[in-house]
């Protein structure tokens, strides 16, 4: 331990899954991580900084909930690790904080113990004293410290109640450990854990099960028909609000650019600058930004069944339906979560205890459709189905999703014949947490995030991708006095998109995809956002005030759209094929890393790539060419 | 006692059990989540998943584990 008082010290959060770990390290560093009322949240450790009463800086990890420090999955290795000193470039931690649910003492006490044992200087922290109080537990601190040798600080997290006695119980040099005095055998503990119980939280009422609130909620929500009706409507729900609330932001957010756009043309002279700023810059943004309505609305959803509790009663419900293909309800979050964005829910699958199963689950996360293809799904439907009310876009969307769930569950079914078992046994066992009401201000903090997020990525990769896409189409620029200069369709043709989209077009004509459609695919591998923005440049249509009119614009011109024969190119057919296409396709070079990070192989991460996008070019083949036979158009 | 002791599967819900033994491949899944000998456990519900509760935490576990716990009455 240092002796340097300016010194940072690193204290260490441990304790179960759902102890509210990261709500006090919330609340400690002032910083905004994921919170959630289910287990798994923290999957990876997360550092911050704070400082006590006396002064000193204190680093703060936060690690991920972990029930022993023997335990199986990924994310409670790390725990392990960081806590026996065993983490590369990293020492032990100074202090070690111990969380845990002051219900549940009985159970989380053991984890204590384990750390006791590794003799780390320890703060206990008992959250949720309210709850446990309210739930008839007497709890005695003082008792409790004394049965453990530890300063044990009560605390209600979530109201921020506790925290000055928890930064003042982490002064340096910490009291000696004192010996322990129980057997570090499972027996020796567990008569431990029942001489301290028995002592320092008693159940008034003898262990008697009374019903709690939560529980009249269960007996609807896990109930075999209410409970799935109940799911089905919420998922109805979440789809039906991100068309039927996202309208009136989405036109004011294309009114705004529609307005940029008239500003600036009007301010500048005629050129290339203004080409760019206009068509390239404002376009190619406004095409993106449109989205941000819907993508906060669907991430309202997954934050509010995460914190309301809700999330683990859909993974008890769906745990049927996924032992049916190989799986568990633990994969339902991270598969839940892919829909939001893969890359969390790849990373969600650590705290799937099976290897076999977070394998699986990581294979098939992309086959979730994420936010990034909201964008491109509402324009395909709006072409394909212009003028439809809310409710049938959302079921068409539902179907949309439905198809890629029904994929991947049968990629699942056909992996676990492929890949060897476990070699330890792991079932299905996880805990169902009490309902809690949201926290709103979390939620929104934590939609702001999102947002964000999404906002940056809008003001980097695809800024930069729509400018790229804007110069490929305008350079070379035709010669004055040719017949291009006058025609900006042949401009088009000739230009350097124009030619690489030609070059492309033999792969991509068996699709029913011309060289513009295909340029906008291909350059949507970079990023799937890009791919209506990047329509609305090849096809030349201006960014106006309203929405439906440049959706208008652009069906009318996919319809105009023919082959040299004469034969015209857009069809319902082609743009079916396309919505297959973009369900399977694999359009995201993060997730691939992660993939790549997660398994510990560029080998897996790479089949994954390949075979998703070779498996989403050859189903959409399938779908125009079978249904060309058969007489669709 | 020895005579009632049963696997919680088979044990009827509503009721509260002690936690006697665990027999199988899950013990250390199980002991890992908590559960121990000497445990009460109230049984909520049969089904293929089967819920209770202990120590104030509601528990969803799948048959093939319920099978490796045995209860007798508490």
């Amino acid at each position: 331990m240092s002796e340097d008082a300016f010194e940072s010290n690193v204290v260490a959060l441990v304790g179960n899954p759902n102890a509210g770990k990261t709500t006090i390290f919330n609340e400690l560093t002032g910083q905004n991580q994921k919170v959630g009322n289910y287990s798994g949240v923290t999957v990876s450790k997360k550092v911050g900084t704070f400082r006590t009463p006396y002064g000193r800086k204190m680093d703060l990890i936060d690690l991920p909930g972990c029930l022993s420090l023997t335990a199986a999955s990924e994310d409670e290795k790390v725990t392990a690790r960081v806590l026996r000193g065993d983490q590369e470039g990293e020492s032990a931690p100074d202090i070690v904080v111990c969380v845990v649910d002051a219900s549940s003492l009985e159970r989380q006490l053991r984890l204590v113990l384990e750390v006791l044992e590794l003799g780390l200087p320890t703060v206990l922290v008992l959250n949720m004293v309210d709850m446990a109080e309210s739930g008839g537990v007497r709890l005695d601190p003082t008792l409790l410290s004394e049965e453990l040798g530890i300063p044990v600080v009560p605390m209600q997290a979530n109201k921020g109640k506790g925290i000055i006695e928890l930064k003042q119980a982490l002064r340096l040099p910490m009291p000696a450990l004192s010996e322990c005095h129980w057997d570090g055998s499972e027996a020796g503990r567990m008569e431990k854990i029942e001489s301290v119980v028995s002592a320092a939280a008693r159940r008034s009422d003898g262990g008697d099960y009374s019903h709690t609130f939560s529980d009249k909620l269960d007996s609807w929500f896990l109930h075999p028909i209410s409970g799935w009706i109940s799911f089905i409507i919420i998922m109805l729900t979440v789809f039906w609000s991100i068309f039927a609330l996202s309208g009136v932001p989405m036109d004011m957010v294309d009114g705004a650019f529609g307005a940029l756009g008239d500003w600036v043309s009007g301010v500048m002279a005629e050129g290339d600058l203004r080409s760019l700023i206009v068509d390239g810059v404002i376009a190619g943004l406004g095409g993106t930004v449109i989205f941000l309505p819907q993508i906060i609305i669907l991430f309202f959803f997954i934050g509010l069944m995460e914190t309301t509790g809700y999330m683990s009663r859909a993974a008890y419900l769906m745990d049927g339906v996924m032992t049916k293909v190989g799986l568990s309800g633990r994969a339902f979050l991270p598969l839940l979560s892919s829909h939001a964005c893969a890359i969390p829910g790849v990373m969600a699958a650590r705290t799937i205890p099976s290897a076999r199963e977070r394998f699986i689950t990581i294979l098939i996360a992309p086959w979730m459709s994420c936010s990034a293809r909201i964008p491109v799904y509402t324009t395909l439907i709006l072409l394909l189905l212009p003028g439809v009310s809310f409710l049938q876009n959302a079921l068409m969307m539902l179907g949309i999703y439905s198809v890629g769930v029904v994929t991947a569950f049968a990629a699942a079914k056909i992996l676990r014949t492929k890949i060897p078992a476990d070699k330890e046994a792991s079932h299905f066992l996880m805990e169902l947490p009490s309902y809690r009401l949201p926290q709103l201000g979390y939620l929104v903090r934590h939609i702001i995030s999102r947002a964000w997020a999404f906002l940056k990525r809008a003001g980097t990769v695809i800024l930069g991708l729509s400018i790229l896409l804007w110069a490929l189409q305008t350079f070379p620029k035709p010669k004055e006095g040719s017949p291009a200069a006058e025609d900006s369709a042949l401009a088009l043709e000739q230009s350097y998109m124009g030619v690489a989209g030609k070059a492309i077009e033999p792969v991509m004509k068996p699709l029913g995809y011309d060289w513009r459609m295909g340029t906008a695919v291909i350059a949507s591998f970079a990023a799937r956002e890009v791919f209506v923005s990047n329509l609305m440049i090849t096809y030349s249509i201006e960014e106006g005030d309203d929405e439906d009119v440049m959706n208008e614009s652009l069906r009318d011109k996919l319809a105009a759209s023919t082959w040299p024969d004469g034969s015209k190119i857009y069809t319902p057919l082609t743009i079916m094929s396309l919505l297959v296409f973009f369900i399977y396709a694999l359009q995201c070079l993060p997730t691939t890393v992660v993939v790549m990070r997660e398994l510990n192989s560029r080998k897996w991460a790479i089949y994954q790539l390949v075979g998703m996008s070779g498996f989403a070019y050859l189903a959409a083949l399938c779908v125009f060419q079978i249904g060309k036979l058969l007489g669709f158009e | 006692m020895a005579t009632e002791t049963q696997t919680l599967t088979k044990a009827a819900a509503g009721n509260t059990w002690r936690i006697c033994e665990f027999d199988g491949d899950g013990c250390k899944q199980l002991r890992n989540m908590g559960f121990c000998e000497e445990l009460k456990v109230r049984k909520l519900s049969n089904g293929r998943n089967i819920i209770c509760v202990t120590c104030g935490t509601k528990l969803v576990l799948n048959r093939k584990l319920a099978d490796q716990v045995l209860v007798c009455p508490a």
